[in-house]
Parts: C-alpha cells; sequence; structure tokens
C-alpha cells in the first residue's frame, strides 16, 4: 500500500491530509466546546442592553476599550477577576479589542454607577481632568433602535437557543430569568420598563422627559449595557 | 597521510588555538574555575569529534562506492538501493515512536505549565511579600498607602481633594456627613450592614424624641441636621437638645456611636470605612459600588487616609 502511495502523489497528499486533520479534529474540537459554553452567572443580553451594544458597537467604543483582562497580578487588581471564555457565550461578536487607549470595560458594571456614565459620556473631563476620551453629547438625543435588537433577539433564540425566558444558573445557587418579548411591541414595552429603572439615578430632564414619553435616548440603552458587564 | 589528514590537523589546532585566545583574553578566563574549565573541555571535545566526523564522511564520498540491488522503480533516472534499513536508525525509529505512545497516554505533563497556574503563582508570591512588608504599617506610612489606594480607585468619583462631586452623587469626605444625607437616613432609615450587623436604624416613624415624647417632626429633622452636619457645635442648643432626645439612645449622647448598635457619626471610624468599602452604599445621592477587590490591609489604609482629611486642608 504505502508503495502503491508513493508512485500516486495525489492520494498520498489526501492521505496525509486525512490524518492531520483528524488529529487536529479530536484535540480542538472537544476543548472548544468545553471552553465556549456560558459559565454560571452568564446571562443573555436582555433587550435594552442589547440595544446598548449595538450603540456601543456603532460608537466605536471597542476601537479603545478592550473587554478582555489577562490573567497578570496588574490587570486583575485593577479590572477584576480575569476573563473566562465562556463569559463570551453571548457575544455575538465579542469586542475583546486589541488596544487599550482606554481601560477595560469587561467588569465596568462593578465599579462605576449610572450618574458616573451619564455626566462621564456628556462630558469625560468633568469627571476625569485628564482623560482623552471625548464626549458623546448626540447619544443622550439619538434614539436607541429596539426593533434591531429585538430582531437580534429573534434570531439568536431562535438558530443559536439562547436561552430568553429559561431559567439561568447564578453564581448564588439561585436562577435569573431574562426575558424576551413575544413580539416587537411587547419587547418595546419590556426595554421602556428597563429604561425607567435606568433613568431613576439618571439627571438630565431631556433624558427622563423622552423615558416619560416612551421613547429611550441611546444612551440610556448604553448605560443598561455598561451596568450589566460584570 | 593525505591533503584530507594534513587539513584537518590544520584546522583542529587552528580552532584549538582560537578557543585557547578566546578564553585566555576573557576576564576570569582560564582561572581553574570549574564551569570554565569544562566548558573548555566541551569545545575542545567538540572540535575534535567535528573533524574526525567530516573527514570520515568526505573520505567516504572520495572512495566509496554504492552497492546493492536497485529497486524497480525509477524516479526521473535517479534510483533507489534496496539496502536494509540501518540497525541503529531503526532501533532510534522505533524507539521514538514508543516514546511518543507513552507521551502521549502516560508522561504528558498536564501539570507542567500553565497560564493560570503562573498567575496564581504570581499572585500567591505578591501577596505573600505584601503581607510580610505591610503586616505592622501603621500611622505616617499608612496614610500615605491610603492616599495611594485613593488615588488609584477613589478619585473618579471622589475627585483628587476629596471633595466629591455633585453631579455623579458621589460623597465629600472630607466632612463626615452632609445635612442632606442626615436628613435622608432620618427620613428613610438605614440599614447598610453596617459594624457587620443587619441591625437597621428605623425611618422617621420610628424615631421618638424623649424630650416631646412623640415622633420627630419637620422642624426637629432640619435642626438635627444642621446640627449634626456642622460638627455638634456647642452654640447650637436646639440641636443638642433634638440629637439627646432623639439620637443619642443609639448614637451616643456626644454622637461617637456604640459598638455594635449604632456607627459614630460625629468622625470617620476605620470600621465604618472599611464597611463602606465591602458592602458599597446606598445613601441620600446615590449609589456607591463595593470596593470589595481591595485587601484588607488597603481597606484600612484607605480609612486611615479618610480619617486623616480635615476640612479645609
Amino acid at each position: 500500500m504505502f508503495h502503491w502511495l508513493e508512485k500516486n502523489p495525489f492520494f498520498f497528499a489526501v492521505g496525509v491530509f486525512v490524518t492531520i486533520a483528524f488529529a487536529g479534529l479530536i484535540e480542538i474540537v472537544p476543548n472548544f466546546a468545553q471552553a465556549s459554553r456560558p459559565v454560571i452567572g452568564t446571562t443573555p443580553y436582555s433587550t435594552l442592553e442589547l440595544a446598548g451594544r449595538h450603540v456601543y458597537i456603532k460608537n466605536s467604543c471597542n476601537a479603545c476599550h478592550s473587554q478582555l483582562i489577562r490573567p497578570f497580578k496588574s490587570e486583575t487588581d485593577r479590572y477584576g477577576h480575569y476573563s473566562l471564555s465562556g463569559e463570551y457565550a453571548y457575544d455575538r461578536p465579542f469586542l475583546w479589542g486589541s488596544k487599550r487607549t482606554g481601560p477595560d470595560l469587561m467588569r465596568v458594571g462593578n465599579y462605576r454607577t449610572t450618574e458616573w456614565h451619564e455626566n462621564h459620556m456628556k462630558d469625560p473631563q468633568s469627571i476625569v481632568p485628564t482623560t482623552i476620551m471625548p464626549g458623546y453629547p448626540w447619544m443622550f438625543t439619538n434614539k436607541a433602535d429596539i426593533d434591531t435588537a429585538y430582531a437580534e433577539q429573534l434570531t439568536i433564540a431562535n438558530v443559536f437557543g439562547v436561552p430568553y425566558n429559561k431559567a439561568v444558573p447564578m453564581k448564588d445557587g439561585s436562577t435569573k430569568i431574562v426575558k424576551m418579548g413575544k413580539d416587537l411591541k411587547d419587547a418595546q414595552a419590556l426595554a421602556l420598563a428597563e429604561a425607567q429603572e435606568v433613568v431613576k439615578n439618571m439627571k438630565d430632564q431631556d433624558v427622563k422627559d423622552a423615558v416619560a414619553n416612551g421613547e429611550i435616548p441611546e444612551i440610556v440603552a448604553l448605560i443598561a449595557y455598561l451596568n450589566s458587564l460584570k | 597521510m593525505n591533503k584530507l589528514y594534513l587539513w584537518g590537523i590544520i584546522i583542529t589546532a587552528a580552532m584549538l588555538g582560537a578557543t585557547y585566545v578566546t578564553v585566555g583574553y576573557q576576564k576570569g578566563g582560564l582561572n581553574g574555575d570549574i564551569v570554565n574549565m569544562l566548558a573548555i573541555a566541551g569545545a575542545v571535545a567538540l572540535v575534535i569529534i567535528t573533524v574526525f566526523v567530516v573527514i570520515k564522511y568526505v573520505r567516504q564520498m572520495q572512495v566509496d562506492q554504492a552497492t546493492g540491488e536497485l529497486a524497480d522503480e525509477s524516479w526521473d533516472n535517479i534510483g533507489e538501493y534496496k539496502n536494509p534499513v540501518p540497525m541503529g536508525w531503526a532501533i532510534m525509529f522505533i524507539g521514538t515512536m514508543i516514546w511518543g505512545m507513552w507521551y502521549f497516554l502516560v508522561g504528558y505533563p498536564v501539570n507542567a505549565y500553565s497560564q493560570i497556574g503562573e498567575y496564581n503563582e504570581d499572585v500567591a508570591a505578591h501577596d505573600a511579600k505584601f503581607e510580610k512588608e505591610y503586616a505592622n504599617i501603621k500611622g505616617e506610612n499608612l496614610v500615605n498607602m491610603g492616599e495611594s489606594v485613593y488615588l488609584v480607585e477613589c478619585v473618579a468619583c471622589h475627585g483628587l481633594n476629596a471633595d466629591g462631586n455633585n453631579e455623579i452623587d458621589a460623597a465629600d469626605i472630607n466632612k463626615r456627613i452632609s445635612e442632606k444625607s442626615v436628613k435622608y437616613v432620618v427620613n428613610h432609615g438605614s440599614n447598610n450592614k453596617l459594624l457587620g450587623m443587619e441591625m437597621p436604624m428605623p425611618d422617621r416613624n420610628g424615631l421618638f424624641n424623649a424630650n416631646t415624647g412623640a415622633l420627630i417632626t419637620d422642624a426637629e429633622i432640619d435642626t438635627v441636621a444642621k446640627y449634626v452636619a456642622n460638627g455638634f457645635p456647642a452654640a447650637d442648643q436646639a440641636g443638642a437638645d433634638v440629637f439627646a432626645g432623639v439620637c443619642s439612645a443609639c448614637h451616643g449622647a456626644d454622637g461617637k456611636g456604640m459598638e455594635y448598635v449604632a456607627p459614630d457619626i460625629r468622625e470617620w471610624s476605620q470600621a465604618l470605612v472599611v464597611n463602606v468599602l465591602d458592602y458599597g452604599k446606598i445613601g441620600a445621592i446615590g449609589t456607591m459600588p463595593s470596593m470589595d477587590r481591595l485587601n484588607a490591609k488597603q481597606k484600612e489604609a484607605i480609612a486611615a487616609y479618610v480619617m486623616s482629611l480635615k476640612e479645609g486642608e
């Protein structure tokens, strides 16, 4: 047989490919499947958080802010526990980033508050005098796109089986249910209810008025998203 | 004795000479140090073996003739002998396969290295060093440590001068408590797990004024809030009266608190600051996230720093 292979280079190449591919498969696939499972405490994004994530991506926050804490003491001291691959299970796409012009935001929800984000997004220098981050005042007037967020929710729930409306285990042993609306109207109502919770801690009167009128400015969605990063 | 052997001797001599000169003129060269001498012995052995092997193969190329039965195939007129595999090579080949199986099935060093393992060791080593170095830190040094931790962790909200920021609901921590906070706590009660206890302070419906025998009134709240926020001024007799009637039962006649019952509301105490860092705080002006990733000594240091702050300094 080896004699025959030596005389037929095409089939020899096929044999080499199959052998190496098999070795690769049995080494990579099981590890990958294991590591990509959501860790306990990782929940899917709610409608408003997902809309905020779209705002985050739209404004290229990930160009300056990473969302990946490496296992070095200097990083875990500053940002918290190092990232686990399962924590990105519901990130489509993940926003690891490769450049930190600003600090990492993987767990920013643990140590910053709604009030802080509100003022910092409007005028960063008023909070951190030496920062080079620009302000994002248009987020206070632009409206968040809840429809697209709901479309994404529907898609990932159907195609990838993301557990909306199902109990998800949390770190303290309890479970949490992230709700997804039955239809678009329902989803908008859910997002609005969530937005009302967020604006309770906000000061900008225009934003408060907008939410009271049933509109959701981008900043509210973004803050909901940032607060969910834990 | 042909040209080949002559060249071998010349090259050997030249390389040994170069080794001797190179090492001999280095700092600490041929000084009898065992490691240096071993290295030189190795260099000498390498030179001799290299020359010997090269001579052997060059000689073989010059005189050897290929023999044996040719294989049937001819690859573009390049033939191949059907000579048996050399014994040494075959042993190495089989040996490598056996070692490979052993390595994959048994010997693979699963615990040899991992990034997380290195991280854990790094953290443990650092923590041990930190413990050792700062076990007995106190006084000025503790305050300095607190200031440096403050400048990293707290400054983003409470500001460089620790005077807080109304816009983002960060408290002025140069003073113990603001008028607004006193009013809020009296109206809403408080349960911040202070001092490790679940002992809640009641809201205004549970606060009796012993002097009047009735629940605390709006006017009394204003009076006592001013009194407490201004640092218990002796001139404020009205405030002192309300405080004595309502608050002193738990917070003490002088406002310095009681262990396991109520915190000091006159000045910052270490237990109080550490508690706020542990659990965060939901107060009159907003929410403070918990800072529980700091270690115990750092929290103590922040407390010392906060306690060292005095208004106007």
